[in-house]
């Protein structure tokens, strides 16, 4: 495994206002290092601070305190163009609910990350087509999204993040509306993504199907860590 | 900026009937702007060139004594010029006359002109072919206040040169019909020879009417008025007319901006996790506040291409066919032809297509702006109120 960083969180705290002068403190001083090709789960009760945490990574959001550096960049002292560059470029971000755009195509779903790379035409095609391939769904190409399943939808998005080959995917509980059999289908993919790219991933959830492909766990407890611990995952590609 | 073009095409078409009610709407607004100030373009042409035809042809001389805002100055506001220069000129001899159709009293003008005369479109040559004793012409407006019919007589009192009171009965030969009201209204025409034999003011006039071949000359005692100089009360008139159309205007196009607006207003609310998705997948917010503001003027693009799409048709039909007024607006007292042409300008399609379009660039920004500046974790979660 390459030992390239991906991220690292430097005493991270957030704390949102609340009314009256008060605040509320999701995260209270998080220390946390990912390296490149990692497959790994923030897991914890809700309201632990999970989403708020990947939105930080995600550079949607910034610590109150701390330092949160991305792909060597620092999120606090990023610029709005700045922090945009860095999701078009090194991030990849799948959701819970999946977010399509309706008026789009399954194909122009996943081309529209692209589109915002400045990607040609042509390359387009032939990058969108294989990520498709990827998730299965290059025969769904030309559908919009109200005319696909959930778990289709999911591996829509999963295309549409993986497609710009990001150097990390935050996936915010991304099988918490799917049956048993997507969620193990998503989870295989990404899994194989995992692999066969070398991206990172970093999964939020309380999913015991999603834990189970994990490499690595770290349990957030009231907006602190409270574990974080290499595991072997028991279930695999094989 | 393509692509903010190339994604705000693809959502508008996308959203279908939502889309389609704003641009119906701005279709809407663009044609009924465009129709109005090409009626009223096509209204103030023809007035102007009905003005021409019927009452100023190339020009008026007037006697210096003469002043048409003032009744008191044509009792003595009359001469005549040597014949030798009244080549291109038609005499018009102007009275004042008291009628007494049914009884009632009725101050009128009483006009005398040559009914050979072709300067002007009055048909004093029907004249010619009468044997009343005292032929005349009036207009239809006159014949409907005066309740006259063709044929008619009626009993005309007027003062000859001296002063002194005469009385006879005029025959009404002809009722013509003219849109230029400031012929018709409270005037009787008669030859002008008759006019001078009953006044005794032999060869005079109040004013010539120059035809075309007409050169100006100094005339002693005598003002010469240009056709431009005529009608420029008219002119100013229609300028007055095009200040108050475009106060309804504005408010048209306030309806239809109205209804952007309110569209991107609610994408605030009902796209948000849309955009929060535009900004997760790394949009600036400079490219998201394009976006929004393209979309919106696209609307107005969309509504002028569906507004020329039946608008054009519609316009070309009118302008040859023209717009026939009911009777009734006749009576108004304005110079209403029977049937306007309107007239449909480049230039003022091309400005109400910009100002269409600039408005609802204007309009969208400010929406956009709240757009692009949203807080994109709270969009996601759908939790901007
Ligand atoms: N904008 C905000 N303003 C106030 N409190 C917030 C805000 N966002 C999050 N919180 C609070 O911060 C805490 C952590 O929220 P977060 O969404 O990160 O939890 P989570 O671990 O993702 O939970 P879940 O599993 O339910 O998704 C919660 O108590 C939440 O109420
Ligand atoms: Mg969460």
């Amino acid at each position: 495994m390459s030992t390239k960083q991906i991220l690292k969180l430097d005493n991270v705290v957030k704390k949102f206002p609340v009314g009256d002068g008060r605040y509320f403190t999701a995260l209270k001083g998080i220390n946390l290092e990912i390296d490149k090709g990692e497959f790994a789960g923030l897991v914890g009760p809700s309201g632990s601070g999970k989403t708020t945490l990947l939105n930080i990574i995600g550079s949607l959001d910034s610590p109150t305190e701390g330092k949160a550096i991305v792909m060597g960049q620092n999120i606090s002292e990023l610029t709005h163009k700045e922090s945009a560059k860095l999701r078009n470029i090194h991030i990849g971000f799948i959701f819970q609910v999946y977010n399509l755009l309706p008026v789009y195509t399954v194909f122009e779903n996943v081309e529209f990350a692209l589109i915002l790379q400045n990607v040609s035409a042509s390359e387009r095609k032939k990058r969108v087509m294989e990520a498709l391939e990827w998730v299965g769904l290059q025969d769904l190409a030309d559908k919009k999204p109200d005319k696909i399943s959930g778990g289709e939808g999911q591996r829509v998005a999963i295309a549409r993040a993986i497609v710009k080959k990001p150097d990390i995917m935050l996936a915010d509980e991304p099988t918490a509306n799917l049956d048993a059999k997507n969620a193990h289908q998503i989870m295989r993919i990404m899994k194989k993504l995992n692999e066969e790219l070398d991206t990172t991933f970093l999964f939020s959830t309380h999913d015991e199907k999603v834990m189970k492909y994990l490499e690595r766990i770290i349990t957030l407890k009231d907006g602190s860590i409270a574990e974080d611990k290499q595991v072997t995952p028991q279930k695999t590609l094989k | 900026m393509k692509l903010a073009f190339q994604i705000a095409y693809k959502n508008l078409i996308g959203s279908g009937l939502r889309t389609w009610l704003n641009v119906i709407v701005l279709s809407f607004v663009f044609v009924v702007i465009i129709f109005f100030n090409g009626l009223i373009d096509g209204w103030n042409q023809q007035s102007l060139q009905e003005s021409i035809k019927w009452e100023y042809a190339n020009g008026y001389l007037l006697n210096n004594d003469y002043d048409p805002n003032d009744a008191f100055t044509i009792a003595d506001g009359h001469g005549h010029l040597p014949d030798s220069d009244t080549k291109n000129l038609t005499p018009v001899l102007i009275r004042q006359a008291t009628i007494y159709p049914q009884g009632r009293l009725k101050s009128v003008l009483l006009k005398g002109i040559p009914a050979g005369q072709e300067t002007i479109a009055l048909p004093t040559a029907s004249l010619d072919s009468s044997h009343a004793n005292i032929p005349v012409l009036i207009g239809k407006r006159m014949a409907e206040t005066a309740k006259l019919k063709e044929g008619d007589q009626v009993l005309m009192r007027w003062r000859d040169k001296n002063g002194t009171f005469d009385a006879a009965d005029v025959t009404v030969h002809r009722i013509f019909d003219t849109s230029v009201a400031s012929m018709d209204n409270g005037q009787i025409w008669m030859p002008v020879e008759r006019l001078w034999e009953l006044t005794g003011l032999h060869g005079q006039a109040t004013l010539y009417i120059a035809d075309s071949d007409f050169q100006t000359e100094n005339f002693d005692g005598w003002n010469f008025e240009s056709q431009d100089e005529l009608l420029q009360d008219f002119r100013d008139l229609i300028e007055m007319k095009k200040v108050s159309g475009n106060f309804m205007y504005i408010i048209l196009l306030f309806i239809a901006l109205i209804a952007i607006f309110d569209t991107q207003v609610l994408s605030i609310f009902r796209r948000q996790k849309e955009i929060g998705t535009y900004v997760a997948m790394g949009m600036t917010r400079m490219q998201v506040l394009r976006l929004f503001t393209v979309e919106g003027a696209m609307y107005s693009v969309f509504g002028v291409v569906l507004g020329m799409a039946y608008g054009i048709p519609l316009f070309i039909v009118l302008s040859r066919m023209g717009i026939t007024l009911p009777e009734f607006y006749q009576d108004m007292g304005v110079n209403l032809p029977r049937t306007i042409y309107p007239v449909f300008g480049v230039e003022l399609i091309v400005l109400t297509v910009l100002a269409l379009i600039i408005s609802a660039t204007l309009v969208s920004l400010i929406p956009a702006r709240k757009i692009a500046r949203m807080d994109p974790v709270m969009a996601l979660k759908g939790k901007i109120q």
